[in-house]
């Protein structure tokens, strides 16, 4: 249990570790203490948002919604907090709850009603999206509130406040799937729902709950990314889904479900971000940089394919003796 | 029916093979000689090495040492097509059948008749008839294979092999989904391929069924002939002997039946064919279900389970009526299932033994919220001791251990949730002879703590010596219920072949 629970962090981290250096041999500002607080401040929507994506993962689901999710949830914060004149704490968590229900939504019709994952998320990522250019006429809202930008551009200890978001959000997505009976069971529902439901698990509910999760992250990115332009709009997000669910992937989650590591999505955040980032100090254009992450999504759901493969012959190997 | 015109020479020969993978030995110089006309049984628990000769024979793997004779020359099988071209014909535990295509059509898959890119489908129809033809089975080449039953599915399977005129035939375990009725179909079948001049190599767990369809027999014990052909003696006896080495009662039935009822149905009845199913389960008791595949008898199970929703009827556990819901109500009301596909419906593949073991009852680790992963590793290890789980099976992922210690680890989920009636269905399928001694010790078990016990098997003298009483199943009814001593094997028989002058 321990090994699994701890499962292969080397070939993510390796990756990382060969990215950062070339990124800091081949970009002389990349190590500038500037620079590495703006990483932090550029990974932690996507790292937040990509907890969403790893529980969805993990029960064999797949969250296309997130980046339409924060379009839609950036407008209702804006219009509730500058229009409305509700305090921010409060409109943050109604933002949160607010994108709870959303991926509630995405569950109850993946779960209960057994449409595909695939389906009724692609189906929110056109939806959402198109609810969000409902509000203000389509237009987005400018200087919600004052206060607002201290949420992202705040610092405690001299190190910036979205880290310690991530810190804490990380924690608890790791001990939640570590040492809770919820975190087992998402593993397990993931792993094979025709057993968890013959071993007693209540399969659906565990699915529901999987897709209310990733809309509670993306509540909190869509808090974070209106924060960080002190704005909603309905074009905020656009693919970001797409680096969400590259993350986990990267991170060495399988697609097919029950195998994952929360820990090494946050390392496969890091290894995007970094790349992004990478390439903006060197200028290259976004067009380019899109290519690029597209090019990391096939290598990487390519090494998980190929993960199965290279297991297969391994576990040939080794299954010629215990298995006649 | 030896081959009286070439009995010199075998059809096929394996010489001396060896096979070794990074230092494990997997087999050290295998002989063995294929004649035409015979049916060979191959035995051996599992890991003796059985799939590494298959193939190597059929080009998977290629032999470190050795060789392989056609007709008495060497010959090299570079891969499954050269195997192929060869003519050898392998049929595999998992079928290789395309569901969605036609009968027809995955016969000559890789092989279609036509010009080009243009495929002759009279010609496919009417060479797939021939072949159904030879077999004397009577299967619509134009049917849709998914709507077959599995019998069907592996005759055509069989048809699949035999399509391209192979000199020898391979079959592993291929009787593993069938029932009694659809077993002796295929022994016809073998026999008369045999009679065709076919050389045949058969492997199965199913000891008894070897007995009566082979002419010779090799046994293999880590990957080496421990018995060859000429030696062993067709009996079960002399089997089990080979290969475990010593001959013991391999039906260790200690009566622990105790007063009180545990478990009641009264009037089950579901959409999936189960219709007035009543019966009692005292303590201490093993209530066999008999009755072919297909009888209703895992439809039973899966009512007593909550899988099914009841239709009428009820539940009773220590006299208590259970609300049956979901599968979650049986396990909180102590029943336990071990299903008879515990790859599909049992493991966890991407766990290890531990958490498929707990998984039923988390509540023992703690709270919900803060489970103890030491407690975890206490409790889970000390069913690993009890069930006798190999020591190199502990802290790997479930899909590397071997069918027994797979079956240990669903069983050991239900004595880790302290369940009180278990629900077995084909417990040993699958699985070697020690395996199987240990589930009937852990039956023994199970009854002397006072649990009830719903057996369910397709192996006849399991059924017979394990069970105190058995109930025939026969279109999802309970048509008979008999203590088990009052129960011959050819009452099962008669109860399948009831069943289908009935249908």
């Amino acid at each position: 249990m321990n090994a699994l629970l701890r499962s292969p962090i080397i070939a993510p981290l390796a990756a990382l570790l060969i990215v950062t250096a070339i990124a800091a041999l081949t970009t002389p500002r990349f190590l500038d203490t500037g620079n590495l607080s703006n990483l932090a401040l550029q990974v932690s929507i996507v790292a937040i948002v990509a907890i969403g994506s790893t529980f969805v993962i993990l029960i064999a689901g797949i969250d296309l919604s997130p980046g339409s999710a924060i379009a839609l949830l950036t407008m209702i914060f804006a219009i509730s907090v500058k229009f409305q004149g509700i305090p921010l704490p409060i409109a943050i968590l109604l933002t949160i709850a607010l994108g709870a229900g959303l991926g509630a939504f995405n569950g109850f019709l993946t779960a209960y009603l057994r449409i595909p994952a695939f389906i009724t998320t692609l189906a929110a990522l056109s939806a959402f999206r198109g609810m969000a250019f409902l509000f203000n006429n389509g237009s987005p809202v400018f200087s919600v509130h004052d206060a607002l930008e201290g949420i992202f551009y705040g610092t405690f200890l001299g190190l910036p406040l979205p880290l310690y978001y991530l810190i804490v959000l990380y924690a608890a997505a790791w001990y939640v799937l570590r040492y809770t009976a919820f975190g087992r069971a998402v593993y397990a529902v993931g792993g094979n729902p025709n057993a968890a439901e013959l071993s007693g698990l209540k399969v659906r509910r565990i699915q529901f709950f999987a897709f209310m999760i990733a809309g509670a992250m993306a509540g909190i990115g869509a808090v974070l990314m209106a924060a960080r332009l002190n704005s909603g709009s309905p074009n905020y997000g656009v693919g970001l889904e797409l680096s969400a669910i590259a993350a986990a992937v990267i991170g060495g989650a399988s697609l097919a479900g029950g195998r994952g590591n929360i820990i090494n999505t946050l390392i496969g955040a890091l290894t995007i971000v970094i790349v992004q980032n990478a390439l903006n100090l060197n200028a290259v254009p976004t067009s380019v940089q899109t290519i690029v992450l597209g090019a990391i999504i096939v290598t990487a759901v390519g090494l998980d394919m190929w993960r199965n493969e290279i297991g297969n012959v391994l576990h040939g190997l080794a299954v010629t003796r215990p298995k006649s | 029916m030896p081959d009286q015109t070439n009995t010199a020479v075998p059809a096929w020969e394996l010489r001396n093979l060896t096979k070794r993978f990074a230092g494990i030995v997997a087999n050290e110089s295998v002989s063995l000689s294929l004649e035409r006309g015979q049916i060979h049984g191959l035995l051996g628990e599992n890991g003796c090495g059985k799939s590494t000769l298959i193939k190597m024979m059929m080009g998977v793997h290629q032999p470190s040492a050795g060789e392989i004779l056609r007709d008495g020359h060497p010959v090299t099988i570079a891969g499954p097509t050269a195997a192929r071209a060869a003519g050898l014909a392998a049929v595999f535990q998992e079928f290789s059948l395309v569901p969605t295509l036609t009968v027809a059509e995955n016969i000559w898959l890789g092989n279609l008749p036509g010009h080009r890119a243009r495929v002759d489908w009279q010609t496919m129809r009417d060479s797939a008839t021939e072949v159904m033809a030879r077999l004397a089975v009577a299967i619509d080449p134009e049917a849709i294979v998914a709507d077959l039953s599995v019998a069907d599915q592996q005759l055509v399977e069989i048809a699949k092999a035999i399509a391209t005129d192979a000199s020898m035939l391979i079959l592993d375990e291929p009787t593993t989904a069938l029932g009694l009725e659809e077993i002796k179909d295929l022994h016809r079948i073998l026999r008369k391929l045999a009679a065709q001049d076919k050389a045949i190599l058969y492997i199965s767990h199913r000891l008894d069924e070897v007995e009566e369809l082979v002419d010779c027999v090799t046994v293999l014990k880590d990957g080496r002939v421990v018995s060859t052909a000429a030696e062993t003696e067709v009996s079960v006896d002399a089997f089990v002997a080979a290969m475990i080495g010593e001959i013991s009662n391999h039906y260790p039935k200690v009566d622990n039946v105790r007063e009180e009822v545990l478990l009641e149905a009264k009037g089950l009845r579901t959409a999936n064919r189960v219709q007035d199913v009543s019966f009692n389960v005292h303590a201490g008791e093993v209530f066999g279900l008999g009755g072919v595949l297909g009888s209703g008898r895992t439809e039973i199970a899966r009512a007593l389970f909550g899988v099914d929703r009841l239709l009428a009827g009820e539940v009773k556990v220590d006299g208590q009526t259970l609300r049956l819901r979901s599968p979650a109500d049986a396990v909180a009301a102590g029943i336990a299932l071990v299903p008879e596909n515990r790859k599909v419906d049992g493991l966890f593949f991407n766990f290890q033994g531990q958490p498929n073991m707990s998984i039923s009852k988390l509540a023992r680790l703690g709270s919900p919220a803060a489970m103890s992963l030491r407690t975890e590793e206490r409790l889970t290890h000390e069913l690993y001791d009890r069930l006798e789980v190999s020591a190199s099976a502990k802290d790997r992922l479930v899909g590397l251990l071997s069918g027994g210690n797979q079956q240990k680890i669903v069983i050991g989920r239900w004595l880790f949730a302290g369940a009180r009636v278990f629900v077995l269905d084909e417990p040993t399928q699958g699985i070697d002879v020690g395996a199987r001694a240990a589930v009937y010790t852990l039956i023994n078990e199970l009854t002397a703590a006072g649990h009830a016990v719903v057996l369910i098997s397709s192996d006849d003298n399991e059924l017979l010596a394990m069970s105190d009483r058995i109930g025939i199943v026969n279109h999802g009814r309970l048509v008979d219920i008999r203590a088990a001593s009052d129960v011959r094997k050819s009452d099962l028989v008669r109860a399948s072949s009831e069943q289908e002058t009935a249908a």
